[in-house]
C-alpha cells in the first residue's frame, strides 16, 4: 500500500504527444479514477504506471521508489485490462494462480489464495472452467480475481467493465468500489464513462489532449468544474451553454442573452469583480437547474419554445429553443408536449456557471 | 391473458418466476434454402480429383499387386511377392532408417531455427525487407538448389568445402564424397531451402499473439522467456503443426536435390527410401515392387500425419462452447 506519484510526465510516441506535464498524486488507499475521452492520454498513463510504455519525461514514485527503469514485474503491480487478457489455454483456476507461480508461491498457499479470491467474487464453482465457456462478467471476475490474489502495492484497471452490458455493468461498480474499500489498496481506475468514475473514486483527475484539466473529489468535478470542457463532459444529459454579454445595471450584473436577461447575485457580482471578468461570457446550466413548465404564460420568466420531448418514464428530457440557442432540461414527468408548443422557462442563478470565453477557464 | 389462450393452454405455466413462458412449439417448420447448389459448385473439382488422383491411387495397388510386365508383356499376380520381400530386402530397411534420420533432423533444425528467426523478425523494423530476403531459398526450384549445392560442395572448386576444410570441420575427403558426412550435406541443403517456410508461417502465427495476454503476463510477473514459453508459444502452436506436417510429407516425397546431390551415395549413405523407391521404378522398371514400396510409405505418411495432428491439436478446439455470451 503506497501513494503513486506522478511528478511532469510527458509521453510522446514519435512526435505525437499524448500525455503533456502531468502531475498526479494518489494517495495511499484511495481510489482514483483517470477520466477523459478516447486518445486523451490516460490509458498511456495507466501502461506508464504499469511498466509496459516507456516513461519520455518526468518521474512516476510508488512510495518513495522511483519506479521509471522498473520493468513490469518487479513494481509490484495487479493490472486488469480492457479485455481481460485471460489465458485461453488456462482454467480460471490457473489464470489466477499465475501471478503467485511466477513468485514461485508454494502449492499449498496458491490453493488457499486461489480460492480466498475466487470466493470473494463468487466464481469458486467455475475453478475448471475454460475462459471460453465464461460469460463477459466472469471473464472480467477471474481477471479481477487474477489482479487480488496478490496483494499488491498498486491496483490498475484499464476500463475493466466498459464492455459488459449495462445492468451488469452498474453491478459491478458497487462490487469494485466494494471491494477496494475492503482490500485497501492503492487503486488507478482509468475510463471513459463519467458514471464510473463518479460513482467509484475517491478521486478523478479529468484528462483531456494529454493534459490534466481537473483534479478533485466527485462533487468538485460535477459542482465546480474548472473549466468550459470539464463541465460540458461530466454531466448526463450535458451542460447547457449561452453565449452572453455582462451588463450592470441598477439591479445588478445581469448576464444578456439575445433571449432573456438572467440576474447574477452578489455573490456572484464579488467573484466577477474579484477575477476581473471580462464582458463576454459563456453561462452553464446544467439540465436539472432549469425549471419548466408546459404553456405559453406558464408564470416562468422565460419564454421558450418545445423543440422535443424525450420520455425517460419517470423523468422527461425537454429540448427547447431559446433564440438561437436550444436548452436540455431535465425534468418530473409531466404531459408530453408538441413540437413548437410554447413553454415558459427559469434558471437557478445560484447554480450558473460562467467560464471565459477566450479562455474557458470558469469564473465560477 | 384472455380466456381464450388460458382454455387453449397456452397460458404461463404456474412455476413461471413472473416470466411469460412458451411450452408449445410451431406445428410445422419452414423448408431450409435448397443445398443442390452447392453440390453442382463442388462436382467440377471432385470429378478431377478422382479423375488425377483416385484413379491412379486405384492403378497403384494394381500394380502392387502384380509383377508389373515391360512393354507389351502381361502383367502377373504374384501372391503378394512385392510385399512379402520386404522382409529380405536390406536396401529397403536402410532406406526406413535414413528416412527417419534425415526427416528428424531436418524437421528439429528447420522448426528451432525458423522459430528463432521468426521471433527476431517479428521485432524488426526492417521485418517486410528481411522476410523478402529470407524467403528467397524457398523460390528456387529444388533442382536448381541441389545444382547450386553441388558447386558449393565440390571438392576442387566448392566454397563451402574449402570453408569447411580451412576451419578444421572437414577431412581431406569432399562432404559429399564421405558416407559418414554426406547425410548431413544433404539435410543442411533442405535446411537451408525450407526454414524460410517454418519462419514465415510461425510469423503469421506471432502477429496474432494477443498484445494484452503477453502484458498481462509482465503484469503478473514473467520475464521475456517466460512469456514466450506460456503465451506466445500456446497461440503459435496451430501454426507450427501446419508448419511440421507440411515439413513432414514433403521430406517424404521430395528428392529432387537429393538426387543431383548424391543420387543416393556414397555407399547408400543417403539412399533414403524415397530414393529408393525412385531407383527401383524408374531405373530399374520393377513397377509392382515399387508400387509396393510407395503404398507403404503412403501409409505411413497417413499415420504419422494423423498421429502429429493428435499429438500437436491445439487443445481449445476440444473446449465445447457452453458461454452465455
Amino acid at each position: 500500500m503506497v501513494a503513486v506519484n506522478i511528478q511532469s510526465v510527458w509521453k510522446y510516441y514519435g512526435k505525437t504527444v499524448a500525455v503533456k506535464d502531468l502531475n498526479l498524486l494518489c494517495r495511499e488507499n484511495s481510489f482514483l479514477a483517470i477520466l477523459g475521452p478516447s486518445g486523451c492520454g490516460k490509458s498511456s498513463t495507466l501502461r506508464m504506471l504499469a511498466g509496459l510504455e516507456h516513461i519520455s519525461a518526468g518521474d512516476i514514485f510508488f512510495g518513495e521508489q522511483r519506479v521509471n527503469m522498473l520493468p513490469p514485474k518487479d513494481r509490484d503491480i495487479a493490472m486488469v485490462f480492457e479485455n481481460y487478457a485471460l489465458y485461453p489455454h488456462k482454467t480460471v483456476f490457473e489464470n489466477m494462480a499465475n501471478p503467485l507461480r511466477l513468485r514461485g508461491v508454494d502449492k499449498a498457499e496458491i490453493d488457499r489464495r486461489v480460492k480466498a479470491a475466487a470466493a470473494m467474487l463468487q466464481i469458486d464453482a467455475l475453478l475448471d472452467r475454460k475462459p471460453m465457456q465464461l460469460s463477459g462478467g466472469q471473464k472480467q471476475r477471474t481477471a479481477i480475481g487474477r489482479a487480488i490474489v496478490r496483494e499488491p502495492k498498486v491496483f490498475l484497471f484499464d476500463e475493466p467493465i466498459a464492455h459488459l452490458d449495462a445492468k451488469l455493468r452498474a453491478h459491478m461498480r458497487g462490487e469494485l468500489k466494494h471491494l477496494q474499500r475492503r482490500l485497501e489498496t492503492t487503486t488507478i481506475y482509468v475510463t471513459h464513462d463519467q458514471l464510473e468514475a463518479m460513482s467509484m473514486a475517491d478521486n478523478i483527475a479529468v484528462m483531456h489532449e494529454g493534459v490534466l484539466q481537473q483534479f478533485g473529489t466527485p462533487s468538485e468535478i460535477y459542482n465546480h468544474p474548472a473549466n468550459e470542457w470539464v463541465a460540458g463532459f461530466v454531466g448526463e444529459p450535458p451542460m447547457n451553454f449561452l453565449n452572453c454579454r455582462l451588463e450592470l445595471t441598477s439591479e445588478g450584473v445581469v448576464a444578456v442573452h439575445p433571449a432573456c436577461r438572467i440576474r447574477l447575485n452578489d455573490a456572484q457580482r464579488r467573484i466577477l469583480e474579484e477575477k476581473q471578468a471580462e464582458p463576454d461570457v459563456k453561462l452553464g446550466i446544467r439540465p436539472d437547474n432549469i425549471a419548466y413548465r408546459a404553456g405559453a404564460n406558464s408564470g416562468l420568466d422565460i419564454p421558450a419554445t418545445v423543440f422535443v420531448t424525450e420520455n425517460l418514464g419517470g423523468d422527461m428530457i425537454v429540448e427547447v429553443t431559446l433564440g438561437d440557442d436550444r436548452l436540455t432540461i431535465k425534468t418530473k414527468i409531466g404531459p408530453i408536449a408538441n413540437l413548437d408548443d410554447p413553454c415558459t422557462i427559469a434558471f437557478d442563478v445560484s447554480r450558473i456557471h460562467l467560464f471565459s470565453t477566450t479562455t474557458g477557464v470558469a469564473y465560477f | 391473458m384472455t380466456d381464450q389462450t388460458m382454455a387453449a393452454g397456452r397460458g404461463p405455466s404456474a412455476d413461471s418466476g413472473g416470466v411469460k413462458r412458451i411450452d408449445y412449439a410451431p406445428t410445422a417448420l419452414n423448408p431450409k434454402p435448397s443445398r443442390r447448389y452447392y453440390i453442382w459448385m463442388m462436382a467440377p473439382s471432385i470429378i478431377l480429383l478422382a479423375g488425377i488422383s483416385i484413379y491412379p491411387f486405384i492403378w497403384l495397388i494394381y500394380m502392387s499387386l502384380h509383377t508389373v510386365g515391360e512393354v507389351n508383356q502381361p502383367d502377373v499376380w504374384n501372391d503378394f511377392k512385392n510385399f512379402t520381400r520386404f522382409a529380405t530386402d536390406g536396401k529397403f530397411h536402410n532406406g526406413w532408417l535414413l528416412l527417419l534420420q534425415y526427416s528428424a533432423m531436418c524437421m528439429a533444425l528447420e522448426v528451432g531455427i525458423g522459430v528463432l528467426l521468426a521471433v527476431i523478425l517479428n521485432r524488426s523494423k526492417l521485418e517486410k525487407v528481411l522476410v523478402t530476403l529470407i524467403l528467397m531459398p524457398m523460390m528456387m526450384a529444388p533442382i536448381i538448389t541441389g545444382l547450386v549445392w553441388l558447386f558449393l560442395y565440390n571438392g576442387a572448386f566448392g566454397w563451402y568445402h574449402w570453408l569447411l576444410q580451412s576451419i578444421g570441420i572437414l577431412g581431406p575427403t569432399s562432404v559429399l564424397g564421405d558416407s559418414d558426412i554426406a547425410m548431413f550435406g544433404i539435410v543442411a541443403v533442405d535446411v537451408w531451402q525450407w526454414t524460410p517456410l517454418i519462419t514465415l508461417i510461425t510469423l503469421a502465427g506471432l502477429k496474432r499473439v494477443p498484445q494484452d495476454q503477453l502484458e498481462a503476463n509482465m503484469v503478473d510477473g514473467a520475464g521475456p522467456f517466460r512469456n514466450f514459453v506460456s503465451i506466445a508459444l500456446p497461440n503459435i502452436y496451430p501454426f507450427l503443426l501446419i508448419a511440421v506436417l507440411l515439413r513432414f510429407m514433403d521430406n517424404f516425397r521430395f528428392i529432387d536435390a537429393i538426387l543431383v546431390l548424391t543420387g543416393g551415395g556414397p555407399a547408400d549413405a543417403t539412399n533414403i527410401l524415397p530414393v529408393y523407391l525412385f531407383d527401383v521404378s524408374f531405373q530399374y522398371f520393377k513397377l509392382g515392387r515399387g508400387a509396393a514400396i510407395a503404398l507403404t510409405l503412403l501409409l505411413v505418411t497417413i499415420v504419422l500425419g494423423m498421429v502429429l495432428v493428435k499429438l500437436f491439436e491445439d487443445p481449445r478446439r476440444k473446449i465445447k462452447h457452453t458461454g452465455f455470451d
